[in-house]
């Protein structure tokens, strides 16, 4: 393998995303006698693992206590709504009124919710 | 003597799995990782608010599919998975800003990436990762347009391959690799320039 080679897929290399031994071997073999390459490389590698190191000290934020009270909540009432089915009776009632011929129309709407809820 | 034991298989145990059952299994198996996907929401949407709502909207997807789970599979990256399409369902939507694509990043960013890193050199690039104060990375990475912020989060901190990348956000493993590649540059251009800002490399060096 030529150097542009090397270099146009030393991400690959390096995160191990080469699967194919030969290949992986033609890299090694081009290290070994290229020490601009491997010098490379190696610098790149070194970086790599140091900002893997920064970011996951970094980017391990803790979930909020209460976020957890919330989704254990939610994973409850989803459940007590898988166990039966929940019956939902809507009612409407419209009243019309007329004074003066002026016409007021009132809309009430109502929900009653009938099932079993064992986990809530 | 034959045995009177049955043994079933892991998908007809689902098949007969109670919702009381499915829910037990739920909260052993699922709930351990809450941290870590609100950690990945924070990645996505940037804001704690946003990143909660975006968790526990994750969690109610996952519960009420969670028999199309096929156990012994990842379950963590296929939490991360809700996750994306839940925030390109959701979230996203409500932003309708326009997506820059990768083609144009590449084109000026990348060009000041080479400046960048040329002018200052390997060893000075060592020294400013060595002595980062907290908090650099994190910003750097918040900065970054989101397609390569995601990729960096889930190569350089979970550790996933770009195959388990792809899948997680939709994508081909091509496009993980270049995006990859990108975010992880970007992010080095703007720790320089942090360093650079709190006077790294001399006044002359800017």
């Amino acid at each position: 393998m030529e150097c542009n080679e090397i270099m146009h897929a030393l991400i690959l290399f390096i995160d191990n995303e080469i699967h194919e031994e030969a290949q992986v071997q033609s890299f090694q073999s081009h290290f070994q006698n290229c020490p601009q390459c491997l010098n490379e490389m190696e610098h790149e590698r070194q970086i790599l693992t140091r900002m893997k190191t920064l970011l996951a000290d970094e980017c391990c934020e803790p979930a909020p206590d209460d976020l957890q009270i919330r989704i254990a909540k939610q994973t409850a009432l989803l459940a007590s709504q898988m166990f039966s089915p929940t019956q939902i009776i809507t009612e409407y009632r419209r009243t019309e009124t007329t004074i003066n011929g002026q016409t007021h129309i009132e809309i009430e709407t109502t929900h009653e919710i009938r099932g079993d809820f064992p986990l809530s | 003597m034959s045995s009177e034991i049955e043994v079933k298989t892991p998908a007809e145990l689902l098949a007969t799995e109670t919702v009381v059952e499915r829910t037990a299994r739920f909260e052993r198996d699922a709930m351990q990782y809450t941290n870590q996907l609100y950690a990945a929401a924070l990645r996505y949407t940037k804001d704690p608010h946003n990143a909660q709502d975006l968790v526990q909207d994750t969690y109610a997807k996952a519960f009420t599919s969670f028999h199309q789970f096929e156990p012994g599979t990842n379950l963590k990256a296929w939490l991360y998975r809700i996750l994306t399409t839940t925030f390109i369902n959701t979230y996203r939507k409500d932003q309708r800003r326009p997506l820059i694509s990768d083609g144009e990043v590449e084109d000026w960013q990348l060009a000041a990436a080479a400046s960048h890193t040329s002018d200052l050199g390997k060893s000075a690039e060592d020294e400013v990762l060595e002595n980062l104060p907290d908090g650099d990375v994190k910003r750097a990475l918040q900065e970054i347009p989101e397609e390569f912020r995601l990729a960096v989060f889930y190569a350089d901190v979970e550790g996933y391959s770009y195959k388990e990348i792809a899948e997680i956000l939709g994508i081909p493993a091509g496009t993980v690799m270049s995006r990859l590649h990108r975010g992880r540059k970007l992010l080095r251009v703007l720790l320089m320039d942090y360093a650079k800002d709190r006077g790294f490399g001399g006044s002359d060096g800017m």
